[in-house]
């Protein structure tokens, strides 16, 4: 069944995607820091507030995902930040999250050179949010 | 130890560059977020590696990179010991990478061996050359400048 973006039981479901992969499990190893998304709001999308996905990934699992305000999401160790137009993009695979950042589309904060070596890791948790049915306010 | 079940979470520390600026400049007021992105990355690496560093300051080059799927590109003008990055590509490059962005990015994870060599023998090595054979990683200027090659490799490399 269908759930709300970015909300806690898409988060939930998130976090069951990730823990299903053995991709990421594979390419997350040595993996030990926070990471925050800043989903920024679009009233006009009828996603009127700002909402941040706070994940706590520890060597290939996630141990949690949960849903809170931007500035818990900002308060991580990596911070990727985007309008939730951008977020929806990458979620159905209509952005590549890599393309996104190198063109800004993402914005990203933290250590760059730890996201590099983790690239794979990263284009695999993009693959798991568009594995959760979602249902997006600006279509419903 | 991180517990789930609390806010708290026990992390390595990230190692920061707040010298980073005086390696790195930019030639454009506002520099795509390739550039600053690529910028920062040589930034951290060269101030975390001493070896990286000793590279960095024997480097002179003009180094282009063109990502292929999002038609963007930046020319990294080493400078021995100083880096100045502009948008697109300039004129006069030593060397230029065109690839895709994922391409571009598996650049930065090449191993580095024996003799400060990149490893081409390991999964992301062999993606690599794979690439170079197929023509989907076009580098002008390689066979002339093998060794100038080698060197930005090293300085790219994260690993």
């Amino acid at each position: 069944m269908a759930v709300k973006a970015f909300s806690d039981d898409w988060a939930k479901q998130f976090k069951d995607e990730v823990n299903k992969s053995s991709a990421y499990k594979a390419a997350g190893k040595g993996w030990k820091w926070t990471v925050g998304l800043v989903v920024e709001a679009e009233p006009d999308k009828h996603f009127p507030e700002s909402r941040g996905l706070v994940m706590d990934l520890f060597d290939g699992d996630a141990r949690d995902i949960r849903v809170g305000s931007a500035g818990d999401a900002q308060k991580c160790d990596f911070v990727i930040t985007a309008p939730y137009t951008r977020w929806k993009q990458v979620a159905t695979k209509e952005l590549d999250a890599t393309k996104g950042m190198l063109q800004g589309k993402l914005k990203l904060k933290g250590d760059l050179p730890t996201i590099v070596r983790y690239t794979k890791a990263s284009q695999e948790l993009t693959e798991c949010t568009t594995r959760v049915p979602t249902e997006w306010p600006d279509e419903s | 130890m991180h517990d789930a079940g609390t806010d708290r979470m026990a992390r390595r520390k990230l190692k920061t560059s707040a010298k980073r600026t005086r390696l790195v400049e930019y030639a454009d007021k506002e520099p795509s977020a390739f550039a600053e992105m690529l910028g920062g990355l040589i930034g951290a690496n060269v101030l975390a590696n001493p070896n990286k560093q000793q590279d960095f300051d024997a480097l002179k080059a003009r180094v282009g990179i063109w990502v292929t799927d999002i038609d963007e590109g930046v020319t990294l003008v080493f400078d021995a010991g100083r880096l100045t990055l502009h948008n697109g590509l300039e004129p006069g490059r030593t060397i230029t990478i065109r690839a895709e962005a994922e391409t571009v990015m598996s650049l930065s994870n090449l191993k580095i061996g024996v003799f400060g060599l990149p490893v081409y023998y390991d999964g992301v090595g062999r993606g690599v050359a794979l690439k170079l054979l197929q023509g989907k990683l076009k580098i002008d200027g390689m066979i002339s400048n093998v060794p100038t090659l080698n060197r930005v490799t090293r300085i790219f490399s994260v690993l």
